[in-house]
């Protein structure tokens, strides 16, 4: 009884001591993660070779021979979409949805397409509406548009095709294209798709000054703003800076994109709860509070303060587009294009033709109170239904819309007034004689369809893997580029305000063992249709040399940057020979390190005081539906991480929590979410811009950076480039590499990034993509693939897939059965895949 | 009646008014989600969102959006769905489909439930009630698109009895052909069968109860057969309670099936309202909350003449 009495009394003493020191435990007020130097190593340079590029290949798969494309039968592909909303508009020069570009795409053509080429190995660049390559011609326009003696690559002559002509008959001459180029840039319309023509690379001159004529624009700020300030200029702060464009003032007034940061209005910021401090914050409030100089996010001041500016009245004979003559126009740029035999073809992949007739019968006028007036010029403001009902579209691809009918199905019909069922240079394609593409919200439904032969392409979820997995019908591909990771919020403040501990992600170590606690191939298999384990930032997709279609991932420089990242050695005395062998191997999964490395971080953690020692930790992560393979995700990424957790002094005592938020980006930008599911892709062929723009511009979250807490401006690399060693932060040199804007203090000692040949450009890439991950605020989990499965009917143009081809799509699809042999066939058998 | 069913809308409007008031005034104080498109000009749509009036204050706001659907019925067109389609054309283009669906499944569900109901009722306590009781609380407790999942899996799969999906207009013709009848038949099932038990039940519990009564007894004593007394006494009086089941039943079509649309194909309403709420766009959310709430509001009304109809003794707004 003693015993027991002494021991109880023992047990009271330590629990009493523990508690003690618990509740005498004070949260440091901030953390500093430290100097972050990474050493990206030795590069000697090669120059690019400069000029148009090499030359793009245009052979071109002949299709299947002794096929007959052009016989009498009919041959359908039933296709289906799950959008809940299906395509409602396809007008070219205003749709907005990839549904709405699936139409488009039917019954429009680019001035360039890229086709198989003849061994399906790659892309090869085929003339559309445009008759030929594209010549440069910028030595006729000097002194005109921006161009100085001596330049080259801006002002760029098409040819065009004599026999194109919409679905109707109507020929089209280069006039019809300078009219739609007017409407695409309208004043009065504001068409969405007008950017394309300025907001990109390929950026027509004065096209930005014509659409906003005598509209305010704002450019981002060329000075400090401290000086702009002092010499009388208005500047502007972007209001998405805070998530606030169109909150609410307390009159109900919506906040505009920009604000002048002397403007004291409040404007609630939802994501604060009211009474809350910041819950009602101004532009001079947030200028004064995060961006002035010395302020934390004084390094982005560029980046959300602009000045403003009346755009120039522009007539239209200043924008840079020409007719020539009646099948000839010129663009004239803003900005060279270099390597343009690739790049010219790649921006004019697609094109902007409407009617003109119809386009005029379409539109409504409006005047400044929203009252109908009879003409454009009594009009302040335009909108047009042109492309959104069947009789307001037309074709000039190489389909035309026949049906349509609202989120149920639509049909398309061979458009026999295409010039390329006669050119040609279209021989073994097009064998589809209709399309018809039904709305199937239900993924289990669609299946059924699929068994049962009334749709002809299904796209696999990772439940029909089990089944369909090992079909020699299953065609895997990747998902434009996809890579899925987790992100972590490293903002110390923002995570301790919240009270469940979750301040330990602050700790490199922790989020390193996190990165090294789950099998991302395990994961892969068991919860996606046909991921494969990802590693990096940038996945398979991403081309970095367009002519070759050279892959970065399988660059050697791209391998290296990773196994840096992983710390996985190769050479002589390592693990590994080689480093194809040591990439081969790796696998990003140590549960014994990332054990070693939680012991660290919890060391570290108590020692900065950011972390009590004793306390339950509970990190948050939100998630966009609480699903079954969401729940299945998140067990399994729980498991592992408790199980990193054992024999460190977190055992026991972390744990996720799931919260389905289907505003959980928003969430994660405004610091509101401890980790998330982030994805990021597309732009396949410009490996080179999507640091910058998807994890360098703002670690705030205010931008698209969704690495909350992480600034890659306090984050120095250094190379050794031709000897001679340079330091500037991450966020310069992605900035650098991107090539959207210069970076003086690079651009000085190396020139411009697009100087150097493609090789040099992935030593300097890859250093970088491996310093963004080295202090791990986000740890890639799967790259994004796609399963697919073609029904017996058809074929596709190739079994694998092909860089900017994809499968051959309907260009090259060919078929088994026509309609009514098919019809004959499922009715009389079971059809097995 | 006629000055009591006048009061009776006159404030219905006013409900009406204030609720499309307290609506606007609070879905306008939701910011629209941020616009992030990468490497795109955000201007163009904030440009847009201007042309719609979406940054004049919202008092400005809520008098143009009056105006226009008091002097043109014009509900403005979607931003955030159906991005430049006239909101209320895309209602109505949808809401037949809707509508169908659900008429054709309370029309055979309402017999089938009455018919039922009465049966289990006269056999009460009997193997036929317990059979049917049974089966009443299945069908209630399984949600709809389980039987959904099944019928579409047995019936238009396997056996493959009906189309997976509703028939398209273009190949069916019209809504009312014969080929879009049959396409129905399983979404129809699906919805039916919860209607059918539900009338079932109340229908049972009702009539049990009325059959009990002492004026049934001096029903069959005065010389009526048991069917008589059942047809002119019994049912009469149950009905007061089954009637306003079976009207709710009928305003309730207007509102659809999220899930059974989906799973069938119909392009109906059902999805609209959650996604208006969902995506904050601001002229579907007005319209879709309007229209729900005249319809609730108005089945307030019928459903309060319906009791005066069926039964002669309740007499509404009498004083006396």
């Amino acid at each position: 009884m003693k015993k027991l009495l002494a021991l109880v009394l023992a047990l009271c003493m330590v629990t009493g001591v523990a508690s003690a020191l618990a509740e005498g435990f004070e949260l440091a007020a901030s953390y500093e993660p430290g100097e972050r130097v990474f050493d990206g190593g030795e590069i000697t340079t090669v120059k690019a070779g400069g000029g148009t590029g090499s030359e793009m290949t245009t052979d071109v798969y002949p299709g299947v021979e002794g096929k007959d494309y052009t016989d009498e039968k009919v041959y359908t592909f039933n296709d289906y979409t799950a959008e809940l909303t299906a395509s409602t508009n396809w007008d070219p020069l205003s749709w907005e949805t990839a549904d709405d570009s699936a139409i488009l795409d039917y019954i429009s053509t680019g001035f360039y397409s890229f086709a198989m080429n003849t061994d399906k190995s790659g892309y090869s660049v085929v003339n559309e509406l445009a008759a030929e390559t594209a010549k440069d011609v910028t030595s006729e326009y000097v002194g005109k548009f921006g161009v100085a003696e001596g330049e080259t690559g801006k002002a760029w002559r098409i040819a065009l095709n004599k026999d194109i002509s919409f679905d109707d008959g109507t020929k089209v001459n280069a006039y019809d294209f300078e009219y739609s180029i007017q409407q695409l840039l309208n004043p009065k319309i504001m068409n969405r798709r007008a950017d394309s023509y300025y907001a990109g690379s390929f950026v027509i001159y004065n096209a930005k000054n014509y659409l906003y004529a005598g509209k305010t624009a704002y450019d981002l700020i060329a000075d400090s703003a401290a000086n702009l300030i002092a010499a009388g200029t208005d500047v502007y702060l972007d209001m998405s800076f805070w998530g606030l464009v169109g909150a609410a003032d307390e009159n109900g007034n919506a906040a505009p994109q920009y604000v002048n940061i002397a403007d004291d209005t409040k404007y609630r910021d939802a994501a604060v709860e009211e009474g809350k401090d910041e819950a009602w914050v101004s532009a001079k409030y947030l200028y004064g509070t995060y961006l002035a100089d010395g302020m934390p996010y004084a390094s982005y001041a560029s980046q959300y303060l602009y000045t403003a500016s009346v755009a120039p009245e522009t007539k239209w004979e200043d924008v840079g587009f020409k007719v020539i003559d009646d099948y000839t126009i010129d663009f004239i740029l803003q900005n060279p294009v270099e390597e343009a035999s690739f790049y010219i073809p790649y921006n004019l992949s697609s094109s902007y033709l409407v009617k003109k007739d119809l386009y005029e019968s379409c539109k409504k006028f409006w005047d400044a109170d929203g009252k109908e007036v009879a003409t454009e010029e009594e009009a302040s403001s335009i909108t047009t239904n042109y492309g959104r009902t069947l009789e307001t579209t037309v074709s000039y691809g190489p389909y035309k819309l026949t049906s349509f009918e609202l989120d149920k199905e639509y049909t398309l019909e061979r458009n026999d007034e295409w010039y390329g069922y006669r050119d040609g240079k279209h021989k073994g394609q097009y064998q589809t004689d209709v399309i018809k593409v039904t709305v199937i919200n239900e993924h289990k439904t669609a299946m059924m369809a699929f068994e049962k032969g009334e749709i002809d392409g299904i796209a696999l979820a990772s439940e029909d893997m089990e089944k369909y997995g090992t079909s020699k019908y299953v065609k895997y591909g990747p998902n434009n580029g996809y890579t899925t990771k987790l992100s972590f919020n490293t903002n110390y403040e923002k995570l301790a305000s919240r009270g469940t501990n979750s301040q330990v992600l602050v700790i490199d170590e922790f989020r390193q063992a996190f990165s090294y606690c789950y099998d991302r191939k395990e994961f892969a298999t068991a919860y996606t249709a046909a991921g494969t384990a990802g590693f990096g930032l940038i996945n398979e997709l991403y081309c970095y040399n367009p002519f070759t279609g050279a892959y970065y991932r399988q660059n050697d420089y791209a391998k290296a940057g990773l196994l840096k990242v992983f710390d996985v050695k190769y050479g002589e005395g390592e693990d590994y020979a080689t480093l194809d062998e040591a990439y081969a191997a790796m696998t990003g999964y140590d549960m014994p390190k990332a054990q070693e490395l939680m012991k660290v971080a919890y060391d570290k953690a108590v020692e900065a005081k950011v972390y009590d020692g004793q306390s339950p930790i509970e990190i948050e992560f939100r998630v966009y539906q609480s699903d079954e393979i969401y729940v299945k995700m998140f067990t399994y990424l729980n498991e592992h991480l408790q199980e990193a957790c054992k024999g460190s002094g977190f055992e026991g005592k972390v744990s996720l929590k799931m919260t389905a938020d289907a505003d959980y980006y928003q969430t994660n930008y405004s610091g509101g979410a401890d980790m998330i599911f982030t994805t990021w892709g597309g732009a396949t062929m410009s490996p080179f811009t999507i640091l910058y723009e998807c994890y360098c511009d703002a670690s705030d979250g205010s931008g698209q950076q969704m690495e909350y807490g992480y600034d890659t401006s306090k984050i120095t690399v250094k190379y050794v480039v031709d000897g001679n060693e340079i330091s500037d932060t991450l966020q310069n040199w992605a900035l650098w590499a991107d090539a959207s804007a210069p970076v003086e203090s690079i651009e000085s000692k190396l020139g411009k990034f697009t100087d150097y040949d493609y090789d040099t450009r992935c030593a300097f890439y890859s250093q970088m993509e491996a310093a963004f991950l080295s202090w791990y605020p986000t740890t890639a989990v799967y790259y994004r693939n796609t399963a697919s499965m073609d029904s017996q009917k058809v074929q596709s143009g190739s079994d694998t897939y092909v860089t900017l081809v994809g499968f051959g799509g309907i260009q090259f699809m060919t078929y088994n059965y026509d309609d009514a042999a098919w019809a004959d066939y499922i009715a009389n058998n079971q059809l097995v895949y | 009646m006629g000055k009591y069913i006048t009061k009776r809308i006159l404030l219905m409007f006013l409900t009406l008014f204030i609720i499309m008031t307290m609506s606007f005034i609070l879905v306008k104080l939701l910011p629209l989600p941020a616009v992030r498109e990468m490497g795109r000009d955000v201007n163009l749509i904030l440009a847009r969102r201007e042309k719609m009036g979406y940054n004049k204050p919202i008092l400005v706001q809520y008098y143009l959006f009056l105006k226009n659907v008091i002097t043109e019925w014009d509900w403005g067109v979607g931003e955030q769905m159906y991005e430049g389609l006239n909101v209320w054309s895309v209602m109505m283009q949808k809401l037949p489909y809707t509508v169908l669906v659900n008429l054709y499944s309370i029309l055979i569900a309402i017999p089938l439930g009455l018919g039922f109901g009465i049966y289990a009722a006269l056999k009460k306590n009997k193997w036929q009630d317990h059979l049917i009781s049974t089966l009443v609380m299945v069908f209630i407790s399984v949600p709809s698109y389980v039987y959904a999942f099944l019928i579409q899996y047995f019936l238009c799969f396997k056996l493959g009895w009906f189309p997976l999906q509703l028939e398209s207009l273009g190949k069916a013709g019209s809504l009312f052909s014969w080929r879009m009848f049959s396409s129905m038949i399983p979404a129809v099932l699906s919805l039916g069968f919860g209607v059918v038990a539900g009338l079932t039940r109340y229908t049972r519990a009702e009539l049990s109860e009325v059959l009990t009564g002492d004026y049934m007894l001096l029903a069959r004593t005065k010389g009526l057969t048991k069917a008589q007394a059942i047809s002119r006494h019994a049912l009469r009086n149950a009905m007061v309670v089954i009637l306003p089941m079976i009207i709710g039943e009928f305003i309730g079509i207007l509102g659809g099936s999220l899930i059974i649309e989906n799973i069938f194909g119909i392009p109906g309403v059902g999805s609209l309202y959650i996604t208006s709420i969902n995506v904050r766009d601001y002229n579907f959310f007005m319209a879709m909350s309007m229209f729900y709430t005249f319809i609730g509001l108005a089945s307030g009304i019928v459903n309060d003449i319906s009791y005066g109809l069926i039964d002669p003794r309740i007499r509404m707004g009498s004083k006396k």
